[in-house]
């Protein structure tokens, strides 16, 4: 039954992720019980809820790094299992929540990903690197220092530049403003929730994400 | 030439007394190592008489199968000890790193003895051992430092690994930074050494070939092989260990299971 309605769904309205009666267990404790939702191409999903709900998890989930108990998970009309899985991470862009990522310099950030087989081909041009760098208010500067020379703000709106040149299909982000001051923290929103074609998923405790979202999912 | 200078029995034992310095200093500094170091040269002592006394024993009988079974037990006790010195767990590292070390002696060996030295038989016993048992010694501490760093990095900065995957990187892709590291560390004091060797260190293959009555010229030619065939198995066995231990490391969607 739930094939069919997702077959009909991919023909009329693509759906790109859909979830269907998940659970997520660690060690005997079951964070995410029975659920299921489906996210369109084009939506702005939010997950969201208190701290422990298993939000995180479920974007883990989504990229095969945290095994489900129970249900299953399709992406692009494909049921995330081994033989998949390479597939659907060539379409994603993730950026965690754990910016303690370590690089060398700003530009380690933004190349090393067009060096992967499935990037090559979207090689940013540096105005296209320009660009992003100014409609995420980031100096260009930046891109000559090292990753010790600049704050964690600046580091998270570079690791976000660094995943929308992928121009992937999904963005899935975790947390994306959580370092951001007011101000950028409004920009960043307005500019990712304002990309037409892009699929978001976010977990994010946001207000102002939260409202401008297309899709809220509370946990 | 001059035949070598022999050390009595009683000379050795005093050679000992020199080891009370470092193990004062190793227990001043509460380093831990203290009982490592004296069981280190216990076992180096046992280990050396026996094969002092092994040696003399199959020379004489210069039994292919001997020897390689000889050379097998020494890949063995190679295995155990680069896995006991990396903290991985000996159940599942024991067969990728014993394959990988075996499959890189057996390459370097076939290569020096057979292709370099031309030797008739390369089982023979004065050359098999005591080159397999160089290169061995050699390069047991650079893979111990490359799998060390290249699986203490991979649980460190996995973030780092599942932000590339998540990105689009194949799993051998996401991996590529983590070999580069542990390549890093491991072989660039190695190289640091090779280039040094002659000018601030003689070697202890040429300084045992010139003691025991060889002439300088060859012993220098040994020793150059030496240098190339332990670079380029320790390299081997590092690339090769990886390769086969990945295979037990990593779940099906490519995620790092618990190590060590």
């Amino acid at each position: 039954m739930q094939k069919t309605t997702k077959k009909k769904a991919k023909n009329i309205d693509p759906v790109v992720i859909s979830i269907n009666n998940i659970s997520i267990s660690y060690k005997n404790n079951e964070v995410i019980k029975n659920l299921s939702f489906q996210i369109i191409k084009g939506d702005k999903a939010v997950l969201t809820g208190e701290s422990g709900r298993g939000k995180s998890s479920i974007l883990n989930a989504l990229l095969g790094f945290v095994p489900i108990s129970k249900g299953n998970i399709f992406l692009f009309g494909k049921e995330l299992s081994p033989g998949n899985i390479a597939e659907i991470r060539s379409h994603t862009a993730w950026l965690p929540q754990e910016t303690a990522l370590h690089f060398n310099s700003v530009k380690d950030i933004i190349y090393s990903l067009f060096t992967l087989k499935a990037n090559k081909s979207n090689s940013p041009s540096t105005s296209e690197i320009n660009q992003i760098f100014k409609n995420l208010n980031i100096s260009h500067h930046l891109l000559d220092k090292e990753i010790d020379e600049i704050s964690g703000g600046q580091k998270q709106r570079i690791l976000l530049a660094g995943a929308l040149l992928l121009k992937k299909e999904i963005l899935i982000i975790d947390e994306p403003t959580s370092d951001l001051d007011e101000k950028n923290k409004k920009l960043i929103t307005d500019y990712i929730l304002s990309q037409k074609d892009l699929t978001v998923i976010a977990v994010s405790h946001d207000p102002y994400w939260i409202n401008k979202s297309s899709k809220i999912i509370v946990l | 030439m001059k035949g070598v200078t022999d050390i009595g029995y009683l000379s050795l034992f005093l050679g000992y007394i020199i080891l009370i310095i470092p193990f004062y200093i190793l227990w001043y500094y509460k380093t831990g190592l203290l009982k490592d170091a004296f069981w280190a040269f216990i076992r180096m002592t046992i280990q050396l008489l026996l094969v002092g006394f092994y040696l003399e024993f199959i020379f004489d009988l210069n039994s292919s199968l001997l020897n390689i079974s000889w050379v097998l037990l020494m890949t063995v006790l190679a295995a155990y000890t680069v896995i006991n010195r990396s903290d991985l767990n000996i159940k599942e590292f024991f067969l990728p790193i014993f394959i990988a070390i075996v499959l890189s002696v057996l390459i370097i060996d076939a290569y020096f003895l057979g292709f370099i030295i031309k030797l008739n038989n390369i089982f023979d016993a004065r050359y098999l051992i005591p080159i397999t048992g160089m290169l061995l010694g050699n390069s047991i501490k650079t893979i111990i430092i490359a799998l060390n760093t290249y699986y203490k990095q991979l649980k460190k900065e996995k973030e780092l690994y599942k932000w590339y995957l998540a990105n689009g990187a194949t799993k051998q892709e996401a991996l590529v930074p983590f070999k580069k590291e542990a390549l890093i560390i491991a072989f660039n004091p190695v190289i640091a050494n090779v280039a040094i060797v002659g000018l601030i260190s003689l070697p202890g293959m040429m300084t045992g070939q010139i003691l025991g009555g060889s002439n300088p010229a060859v012993a220098v030619k040994y020793q150059i092989m030496l240098m190339i065939m332990v670079f380029s198995s320790s390299i081997f066995s590092v690339f090769l260990s990886i390769y086969f231990a990945d295979k037990k490391v990593f779940d099906d969607f490519d995620n790092l299971k618990k190590i060590g």
